[in-house]
């Protein structure tokens, strides 16, 4: 009998195959590739699923695939001899993560006849084939079981990002919002591999778990107080992990590396959902739950990590609240949304990071496939203040838009609340303790208001009130490919809140926390990868006020509230037949706003002003200094030949009388030498 | 009675001087190809004198060598002054110039 984990390569090889068919032979097939697309994804989907049951029935699989090359033993500590491989880590994490990977491609495609094929768009076979080459480049991450392969795939995650984006790419702004995606998503990468080969360097491994891992290394190296490179241990331990950390955030587009997911709206909605759900932005964040015993090792990385992610929380909350487009709003949302991840794991709640991470593929990909339903209906037009009144002529569309928004905004009983009310607890507790953690807390929970306020100012601009276009008035029909993705994710969104009912469990006592078993090796386990490991790793004091369920009840209704004001502020401001753009009554903070506070402004300021400069000088230096020491020597032997030259006459007899001169010569130096003379 | 040594070096010397002069004043080409014959003699001379003077055959088998030498370069001598010929319709050797740069 095979079991899965023989197959698991399988589950990233088909949406390889997938690519190669739809761009070989994607023009003479009936959807131009889209079939093979979905075949290959729900093929994917049904060996994570046994990958899946297969973990849950306690094994786990880590496995070298492919060994590419082998070092010679010279690292500062840990292994000696570094192996190069490609390898499968199926545990816990990565099994439910490569489910939500192919589960959210498979929709996305199945949407994609609703949207790209139903609308006639030429160049199908190249979407499509990217789409499957993206997925591909997502699960093999997802499974990586080193940090080289993970940064392999990580990168051609933001090529095949950069591909789709850019695939209206006879417009003038997709081009450009593609090339800025690479562009800003490389520069964070760019200190990823750095880090990567900081911790090849160091520890000589890769692997992220197992005895030869570098985390295991690291942890020795700390707790036998090793020098590392001039640095103590721990201390390296940081400046490795904050360089990884830099890919994580251009990935996950944390502040300040956020500017290109806004733009990056310019591509196709089915791949924004793709890009914001499932791949290319989940990437970092998962990327920091995959290596979480590593950051567990540095506490100063991991309070960068959480005050990075609330204040990205809040900030891109608050520019959420100004945009007009409805795209633009889901992607500051998911900036924010990804803010909180990174604040979850960040203040150590390992759980609560991996549980909104997957509640936010679910209902972040149903609000982008609902957003493109909504872009059908209106006839490709975007702007919320020419919408409203859907709701009676698109109830699907509504009722799981309104499902997805209601999660997002964090209201009860929907999945988000559940998630983000564990991230949101995690902090707080550890901020009664730190004032750090707590500033990043204060930031994260201001942003629940901002989000309830820009979801509902979102659902009620385009679906209540009267149409105030003419294509409101009279929406384009959407097909049964549009509404079973949507009504399959907004179940999801309603109740996959049900994995972690954590509050509920802390105040009645029930072991319903299933994600945590989970993650904490209940089921599969990999050695030192769980949830009470990493707790210990960490070590955070706990604060409560009066008792654990009473800090759980303030947690939990500080939030709620807050999102539930958010939601009814947006509902008196926005309701009504006629709203009013009540933004624009901010005066000089709507500008700021609007203009995402000059962030692009003063990225391409730098760029102008010194990078410009700097690249300018050293192309100068380069062209002067090195091309012209170069290029005077070649002048000088080139001048010199020219003169020499001239000795060879072409007379044999002057060279026989040269010869014999420089035989003289030499004659009369050794003879004076010699001391022939004296 | 044997004759000194020193004797035979003069004679090599006066012959090597020749020969030089040879060289480096004629242009007929012939006349160059007699005057190395001669430089080359001059040194089988001192060859064989220096053989006898240290009772050691060595040298005298390398003038063998030298003279078998010399028959072949006189062979690739003439060849290249028939070329030489044929191409200039002149033996003189100041002549042929044309490939020096």
């Amino acid at each position: 009998m095979a079991t899965a984990f023989e197959f698991a390569p399988a589950i990233a090889l088909f949406p390889l195959a997938a690519f190669v068919i739809a761009l070989a032979f994607g023009k003479y097939m009936p959807k131009k590739g889209a079939l093979a697309g979905i075949a290959a994804t729900a093929a994917s989907l049904v060996f994570s699923l046994w990958a899946f049951v297969t973990v849950a029935g306690g094994e786990t699989y880590h496995e070298t695939l492919y060994e590419w090359a082998v070092g010679d033993p010279t690292s500062e500590a840990g292994v000696q001899g570094i192996e190069f491989t490609f390898g499968i880590l199926l545990d816990p994490l990565s099994t439910l993560m490569l489910v939500i990977v192919s589960l959210i491609a498979l929709l996305v495609h199945v949407f994609s006849l609703g949207y790209m094929n139903a609308e006639g768009e030429t160049g199908l076979p190249r979407y499509y084939a990217e789409l499957g080459l993206f997925t591909f480049s997502m699960l093999a991450f997802v499974f990586a079981d080193n940090l080289l392969m993970a940064f392999m795939f990580f990168e051609l995650v933001g090529l095949c990002s950069y591909l789709l984006i850019g695939f209206w790419f006879r417009t003038e702004s997709a081009p450009s919002a593609a090339k800025k995606a690479f562009l800003v998503t490389r520069f964070g990468d760019y200190f990823f591999l750095l880090g990567v080969v900081a911790i090849a360097a160091t520890f000589g491994t890769l692997q992220f778990a197992g005895p030869e891992s570098f985390v295991d290394a690291a942890a020795d190296a700390i707790d036998g107080e090793e020098t590392l490179f001039g640095f103590g241990a721990e201390t390296w331990v940081t400046i490795t992990g904050l360089l990884v950390l830099g890919g994580v955030i251009g990935k996950s587009a944390q502040f300040p590396l956020h500017t290109w997911l806004p733009d990056a709206m310019e591509g196709p909605t089915t791949v924004s959902a793709l890009i914001h759900a499932a791949t290319m932005v989940a990437a970092g964040v998962y990327l920091v739950a995959r290596m979480f015993g590593y950051y567990a090792l540095s506490p100063t990385a991991l309070a960068i990590i959480a005050f990075v992610g609330g204040f990205t929380a809040l900030f891109a909350a608050t520019m959420g609240v100004v945009k007009d487009d409805i795209k633009q709003v889901l992607a500051y949302s998911t900036i924010s949304q990804y803010g909180y991840m990174m604040l979850g794991l960040g203040v150590g709640g390992y759980v609560a990071g991996v549980f909104h991470l997957m509640n936010h593929a679910f209902f972040k990909a149903l609000l982008f496939l609902g957003a493109g339903a909504v872009i059908i209906l209106m006839h490709h037009e975007q702007d919320m203040w020419k919408m409203g009144g859907l709701k009676d002529k698109a109830p699907v569309t509504y009722y799981t838009f309104l499902a997805g928004a209601l999660a997002l905004a964090g209201i009860i009983p929907f999945s988000g609340f559940w998630s983000k009310d564990e991230i949101l607890y995690d902090a707080f507790v550890l901020g009664l303790e730190d004032p750090v953690f707590g500033v990043a807390y204060a930031m994260a929970l201001l942003a629940v208001f901002f989000t309830g306020l820009y979801t509902f100012r979102m659902v009620i601009l385009t679906f209540h009130g009267e149409p105030r276009s003419e294509a409101a008035a009279d929406p384009h029909p959407v097909g049964p490919s549009v509404t079973f993705p949507l009504a399959t994710l907004g179940v999801l969104a309603l109740v996959a809140g049900v994995a972690n009912l954590a509050p509920i469990a802390k105040l009645t006592g029930m072991d319903i926390t299933y994600l945590e078993f989970w993650l904490d090796g209940e089921y599969g386990v990999v050695d030192g990868l769980t949830y009470t490991a990493y707790t210990e790793t960490i070590g955070y004091p706990a604060g409560e006020i009066v008792s654990e369920q009473a800090t759980l009840l303030i947690a939990a209704g500080l939030g709620l509230g807050l999102a539930v004001a958010g939601a009814l502020t947006a509902y008196v401001l926005y309701s009504g037949p006629e709203p009013v753009r009540h933004t624009e009554k901010l005066g000089s903070v709507y500008g700021v706003l609007r203009n995402n506070y000059y962030q692009d402004e003063y990225q391409v300021w730098l760029a102008r002003n010194l990078t410009l400069p700097v690249a300018r000088g050293a192309d100068r230096f380069d062209q002067g200094v090195i091309d012209g020491v170069v290029n005077g020597v070649s002048s000088v032997s080139l001048f010199g030949g020219g003169g020499v030259k001239r000795l060879q006459t072409g007379v044999v007899t002057n060279y026989a009388a040269l010869i014999m001169l420089g035989f003289l010569a030499l004659l009369l130096v050794f003879g004076l030498h010699g001391g022939w003379f004296l | 009675m044997t004759v000194p040594v020193e004797y035979y070096v003069l004679l090599s010397l006066a012959l090597f001087c020749i020969g030089l002069f040879g060289v480096l004043t004629r242009r007929n080409a012939l006349m160059f190809l007699m005057s190395v014959e001669l430089m080359l003699n001059a040194a089988t001379i001192n060859l064989i004198a220096f053989a006898f003077y240290h009772g050691n055959l060595t040298g005298q088998v390398f003038a063998l060598f030298a003279m078998a030498l010399a028959a072949a370069e006189v062979a690739v001598g003439l060849g290249i002054i028939l070329v030489l010929y044929r191409n200039f319709r002149d033996v003189d050797v100041t002549v042929p110039s044309t490939m020096r740069w």
